[in-house]
């Protein structure tokens, strides 16, 4: 956990890459991640609680909040994730998240607008019936 | 019961949103301004059991679910005609056009057996219904149904990526599900418009700086034609929002 983070912040991808469980590996954006990771300044990570992941486990679970400063503002990332221990050494399997302020916006839809379903139908007439 | 079609290419169908198979918005990433709309479609909506199957359901009050499509789209206010439509009214990609717009008037959106009214032209089309346009749907089965399979196809393959994100986004970000919940309540129903990037991380393959250089002049000029007219204000607002993300994300190429 302590060392994916540190990966983070000095932009080492391999090591994020490396230590992925294979079904992670498959879907990984590489260059998606980067990005990410370079949009912000890590500040610190803090382990907020940890369960199993011990010498006699498979598999571990860590909570944690890593602070980053993006456009000036102090923000946290707040994650639950899953490691499993494979051919002896920890990889990540996947990761429950909390907001990060995704942009999103909510809209009507006029009732004799189009559909957005590409019908071509109006929306009344079709999925908003 | 028959039902006649046949299109006349009058280009009055290329106006406004556009959903597009993941493939298709990969691919025409350079030409249509990209978002993914979440749609939700309320239980005993006609196309409610396929939206669920496409995509995924949420929990609403009294045990009651909505289904809920998610569609990456090309983000068109309904005057602006489609950027690859030309001045003569005919489509410049016809051979690589999209396959939503291959299988129109048929919608892979909905079951087969539900497109009888798709076939009405809406008023100011020119859609040949007569008796000299060939058959195309007979006893609610589609007659010469390549592109309606075709399009379902790729949806069933799309559902594997988008129900993962689709699930992954709701549980960070949970404004989105109330958003969902209160549209799919809410008699008018309504949308809610998700930014591209979102989706990109579950594309294992698409470069991100690639992608962000082919959106940033596109957003770019739908946020300047745009600019001046107050009715397309919302459009406006999210080109802008869109270009200043991409534009973040471009200067961060290595």
């Amino acid at each position: 956990m302590r060392s994916r983070f540190a990966a983070y912040v000095h932009g080492d991808l391999d090591h994020i890459e490396n230590t992925h469980a294979k079904e992670v590996r498959d879907s990984f954006n590489r260059s998606a991640a980067e990005s990410t990771a370079k949009s912000v300044e890590w500040v610190n990570l803090e382990i907020r609680s940890t369960a199993d992941g011990g010498e006699n486990d498979d598999t571990g679970t860590v909570e944690f909040a890593a602070r980053f400063k993006k456009d000036g503002e102090l923000q946290v990332h707040h994650e639950r994730s899953s490691f499993r221990r494979e051919e002896g050494r920890w990889v990540y399997v996947d990761g429950q998240m909390n907001p990060k302020g995704e942009p999103l916006r909510v809209e009507k839809v006029g009732r004799n607008e189009p559909c957005p379903c590409g019908s071509g139908k109006k929306y009344k007439k079709c999925c908003g019936a | 019961m028959e039902r006649h079609f046949s299109c006349t290419a009058c280009g009055k169908c290329c106006y406004g949103l556009l959903p597009l198979t993941i493939d298709d918005a990969l691919a025409h990433a350079d030409k249509f301004p990209l978002v993914v709309i979440w749609t939700p479609v309320r239980q005993g909506g006609r196309s409610f059991r396929v939206t669920a199957d496409l995509g995924i359901t949420i929990e609403l009050k009294k045990r009651k679910l909505a289904a809920v499509r998610i569609a990456p789209t090309a983000y068109i206010p309904p005057t602006f005609s489609c950027p690859e439509l030309t001045d003569e009214g005919l489509c410049a990609i016809h051979a690589a056009k999209p396959q939503r717009c291959r299988t129109m008037p048929f919608s892979a959106y909905r079951d087969e057996k539900d497109q009888d009214d798709l076939m009405i032209p809406r008023s100011g089309w020119v859609c040949d219904t007569s008796d000299e346009a060939p058959v195309v749907y007979r006893d609610k089965r589609i007659i010469g149904r390549e592109d309606f399979a075709g399009e379902r196809e790729q949806l069933v393959r799309d559902a594997a990526i988008l129900k993962p994100y689709a699930e992954w986004l709701l549980d960070s970000v949970p404004s989105l599900r109330m958003e969902l919940q209160k549209l799919a309540m809410k008699p008018g129903g309504g949308r809610v418009v998700v930014a591209f990037s979102t989706l990109i991380p579950r594309l294992p393959k698409v470069d991100i700086y690639a992608f962000a250089e082919k959106q940033l002049p596109v957003m770019q000029d739908f946020a300047q034609r745009t600019a001046r007219d107050p009715a397309l204000a919302d459009y406006h607002r999210r080109y802008v929002d869109c270009a200043a993300e991409w534009e973040q994300i471009t200067r961060r190429r290595p």
